[in-house]
């Protein structure tokens, strides 16, 4: 071999070296999927970041179910011929949010289409997309039994081969607050096992195998059929994330329900503690009406939506301080929902009802109200709704949150000592 | 209108005589601070000076001089008059932006308390901003051994904490840091007990206990006499701060034991047993009143526990739950002191946390029964008739059961109205072939049966207030549920009521709590089982004493 060709090769060898770091570089953190069109970035300091067409992206964002006033939950929405995701969207758009959650799509998948088409192309908007995984099913979910499984497995990987080419789909979120029926006393499931054991604390460990070991199957299938969404364990507080650790493991994401007031505590760190997955705040927020004073606040809301955005920002990757471990939130929600207080009166999803239905000393403005009931379910929506119809949909009026989550999406204010953090 | 007139332009004079003295004061601080030498000659005009200017406000606001209160002027005007303090003396830089981060602070609290929404949107952000900013300007400029490090990194700390930010441990670890760095070097021990103090009423009892002990050591060290600690662990007992208290009281102790022998200790032990036993006003430490007892009984053998103290003892068991020493305290007094005034309620309640606590019927059924044979109506007597027929009835013996209630009846004639009550509905039952009224039922299967062992009253705080009360006065019956959270799908709970609830009758299964009356005195047990829709959660007991 001659000298000239040694030092070619030498040259060649290098560039290879180069070519090889500078692709070690780009690939730096570890990201299952970096082909994929969405995926989690796991960053060198433990991070996590959602990236979205190469960008990361912070999930600001409402939970939607736009029932009008004199419906209830089984209106279907996606078929309404006055399109209301199209006003919704544009003020959406307007106030900077980026992304809706939706609970289960709508039956008929044309329609479903449409919407997230028309979000997407109009407004930019994104849909994490959930399934109830038949938890309100009468009597209850039968986690424990095959057939079970399998019609809600059919459902889900329907859902997903759907929708899985649509632009507009960011994730997939499984169940909401199922984790209950294992741990807690809502909407408990008997099966063979369970039944077996007398200890109540055993039954319950039973009960979660079962449930995060079916939330694994699910997941390992949606990863099959599509590689390019992540998918999202939807749960109510961190309860259960100790097993779903041990037999939910392929989860991406977790996307929890929390309402503990005015900041989420030591969450962030806790689920590092306990299970480490990058967090969505799928449901939080407050009401704007105050129970003991009976009368509408909207500064009131205002206050806990600010609080709390402020701290989920002050959790996202690459912060001074928090855990960063939050990829973003979707409050809850966008519209009030008119139904919700006596749900079996035709009559009361006429009217806005203010009783309250649940207490929570977190919200502690009104918490001296009858009861200490201070939680009102139909007064949660960003924007209230008119019983004026413009374009043959209640009116929309923005309310105090919606202006102040505004100004704070343009300018985060974190107030933490150091540089605030860009949008 | 003329005398009218008189008193406006009197009430002005006085008020601009007011606003002239206060103005003079501010000018006079604003001097002492201009012309300080040293930081530490900041510390007195700079606090004096947040003094006067609030103080001042509230004056001019009773003074009738128009100000808009509502605004909260005054924070944004004090914070104008430090910056163009600012600008005269470069050295109180710290000084000055430690009291506008805390002006802010409070700022944000008046703002959030009063709902001023307006402002607190449009401008709270600047002003957290500030307040992070100048606390830390200020720490940054200060040494750990400077009281305003201190101060600033407290202020900092507990803006984080109220925020429940992420920065907020990170603030406390400095702040810790920095005092212990400070114990080290500081005499003046104030300030620990104050960052202790503030630690601990943001319930971060572990660190303020560590302040508290650096604290009560250097009050050890600094040589204190025996008078002096007394007085001061007494303060602090006046004050609500029971740890602290305890930790100088042992010291206290301890030295007494050293110096002055049991004579002079067991007076000292007695009183402030008697001090810290359970009482339904006032401050108490049950757990720390047992701690005493047992020192005396220790150091002097139980000899020196007079009838009263015994029984202070036994009953303040009780109201820490501790049951089985409860009872075995009860039974030593009734051992000592056979005709003591407590003996048929102490005998009555060692004979209930027999038979409800421990399910040992057995050894509650003589004690029940003897206290059924006392003469004349007393009302333990009637109680015990009555327990004896409950259980009697539990276990199906309808014969045995009839019988004591009809000696109850008998005994009670025309008085015990709530009581005989009871005992009517139970004969009822009986003769009518019905099953015993089931939250009663209930309560009894979970009490009494051994298989039943696992709902051994660890999942329900139930309390009563007042414990001892008077014939028609209110008692408040309070139960909580140790459940955690389950977002918005709320638990529906059931609690089940039962034996002596009083007047309020029936209770609705959704109340955790209720307020009733007692029209007969006695010991009433109220008795509670809490159900969840995946089945029982767990029972409880109390026992009222009705004077």
């Amino acid at each position: 071999m001659s000298v000239v060709r040694k030092a070619a090769g030498r040259r060649i060898f290098l560039a290879a070296c180069g070519f090889l770091l500078f692709v070690c570089l780009l690939g730096a953190g570890d990201s299952p999927n970096p082909r994929a069109k969405t995926y989690i970035k796991k960053l060198k300091n433990g991070h996590y970041q959602l990236i979205v067409d190469k960008k990361p992206y912070i999930v600001k964002g409402a939970c939607y179910s736009p029932i009008p006033i004199g419906q209830n939950h089984e209106y279907d929405w996606w078929s309404d011929p006055n399109k209301p995701w199209i006003a919704d969207g544009k003020l959406m758009k307007e106030m900077g949010l980026n992304t809706i959650r939706i609970y289960q799509p709508g039956e008929n998948p044309e329609a479903v289409k449409r919407v997230l088409k028309d979000l997407y192309e109009l407004y930019g908007i994104r849909v994490i997309m959930g399934h109830w995984l038949g938890f309100w099913e009468y009597p209850c979910p039968f986690y424990g039994d095959r057939f079970f499984q399998d019609k809600i497995k059919k459902e889900v990987f329907e859902m997903v081969e759907l929708y899985k080419d649509e632009p507009g789909i960011l994730f997939w979120s499984l169940g909401n607050e199922n984790n209950y029926s294992c741990l807690r006393d809502v909407n408990i499931w008997p099966s063979e096992e369970v039944d077996k054991e007398p200890d109540p604390q055993k039954q319950k460990a039973i009960r979660a195998r079962i449930y995060y070991s079916f939330i694994n199957e699910l997941t390992k299938q949606i990863h099959q059929i599509d590689p390019n969404h992540p998918v999202a364990l939807g749960n109510g507080e961190l309860v259960g994330l100790d097993f779903a650790k041990d037999y939910a493991p392929d989860i991406d994401l977790v996307a929890c329900i929390i309402y503990r007031g005015k900041t989420f505590g030591n969450l962030f760190n806790s689920l590092k503690a306990t299970f480490d997955r990058p967090i969505v705040l799928a449901e939080f927020g407050a009401d704007a009406y105050d129970s003991y004073l009976q009368k509408e606040d909207q500064n009131m809301q205002a206050f806990f939506l600010e609080s709390q955005w402020r701290q989920i920002y002050e959790n996202l990757a690459n912060s001074k301080a928090g855990a960063g471990n939050c990829l973003g939130g979707t409050m809850f929600e966008w519209t009030d929902e008119w139904w919700k207080h006596d749900e079996n009166n035709p009559d009361s999803w006429k009217a806005h009802d203010t009783g309250a239905g649940w207490s929570n000393g977190s919200y502690y403005f009104d918490i001296k109200a009858e009861g200490n009931k201070n939680m009102n379910e139909e007064w949660f929506g960003i924007v209230s709704l008119s019983e004026e119809l413009e374009n043959g949909l209640n009116k929309r009026l923005p309310r105090k949150a919606y202006y102040v989550l505004r100004e704070f999406w343009s300018k985060p204010a974190l107030n933490n000592t150091k540089k605030r953090v860009k949008k | 209108m003329r005398a009218l007139k008189i008193s406006l332009i009197f009430i002005f004079a006085i008020a601009s005589a007011l606003y002239a003295q206060d103005e003079n004061k501010l000018a006079d601080l604003s001097r002492q601070i201009i012309e300080a030498k040293t930081s530490a000659e900041f510390y007195g005009p700079f606090e004096e000076l947040k003094e006067e200017y609030f103080s001042r406000s509230a004056i001019q606001s009773e003074g009738g001089i128009p100000q808009d209160a509502g605004k909260d002027n005054k924070y944004s005007d004090f914070i104008d008059f430090l910056k163009s303090l600012s600008a005269k003396k470069d050295i109180a830089g710290p000084f000055i932006n430690y009291y506008i981060a805390l002006t802010r602070y409070n700022q944000l609290k008046s703002l959030e308390e009063k709902q001023l929404w307006d402002e607190y949107f449009s401008k709270g952000n600047d002003y957290r901003d500030e307040l992070a900013r100048l606390s830390q300007k200020a720490i940054d400029a200060t040494m750990a051994d400077d009281a305003l490090n201190i101060y600033s990194r407290l202020l900092l700390w507990q803006f984080h904490k109220d925020q429940q930010d992420s920065s907020s441990e990170g603030a406390l670890q400095g702040l810790m840091n920095s005092l212990l760095e400070y114990s080290k070097a500081a005499n003046d021990v104030k300030l620990i007990k104050e960052a202790a103090d503030k630690l601990y009423s943001y319930a971060e009892k572990g660190k303020a206990k560590e302040l508290y002990k650096i604290y009560v050591d250097k009050i050890i060290s600094s040589e204190i006499k025996d008078e002096a600690l007394l007085v001061s662990a007494s303060g602090f007992y006046k004050e609500g701060n029971l740890d602290l208290s305890e930790t100088l009281y042992d010291v206290y102790i301890d030295r007494l034991a050293k110096s002055g022998g049991k004579e002079k200790l067991l007076p000292v032990l007695k009183e402030l047993a008697k001090d810290f036993s359970y009482k339904d006003q006032g401050f108490n430490d049950p757990a720390y009143a047992e701690k005493l007892f047992k020192r005396m009984e220790e150091d002097a053998g139980s000899d020196v526990f007079d009838e009263e103290l015994m029984y202070m003892r036994a009953f303040n068991l009780e109201k820490s739950k501790e049951y089985p020493k409860a009872k075995e305290a009860y039974l030593d007094l009734l051992k000592r002191y056979p005709g003591a005034q407590y003996a048929d309620e102490a005998n009555f309640k060692a004979a209930v946390i027999y038979t409800y606590i421990l399910r040992d019927i057995k050894n509650a059924r003589p004690i029940f029964e003897a206290l059924a044979q006392k003469e004349g109506i007393p009302p333990q007597a009637l109680s015990s008739l009555y327990q004896l027929g409950l259980v009697s009835q539990w276990e199906n013996d309808f014969v045995k059961a009839k019988e004591y209630y009809n000696k109850l009846l008998e005994k009670a004639g025309a008085s015990f109205a709530q009581t005989t009550a009871m005992v009517k509905e139970r004969l009822k039952e009986i003769e009518e072939s019905r099953p015993m009224e089931y939250n009663l039922r209930v309560f009894l299967d979970l009490s009494l049966k051994e298989e039943n062992k696992e709902f051994d009253m660890t999942k329900i705080a139930l309390s009563a207030s007042p414990y001892e009360s008077n014939k028609e006065k209110t008692v408040n019956i309070t139960s909580t549920v140790y459940t955690t959270t389950s977002g918005c799908m709320e638990i529906q709970l059931q609690y089940l009521w039962s034996e002596d609830l009083g007047a309020k009758q029936p209770i609705p299964l959704a109340l955790p709590a209720f307020d009733t009356t007692y029209a007969d005195k006695g010991t009433k047990i109220i008795g509670l089982v809490v159900v969840s829709p995946s089945g029982v959660v767990d029972r409880s007991m109390v026992m009222v004493d009705v004077n």
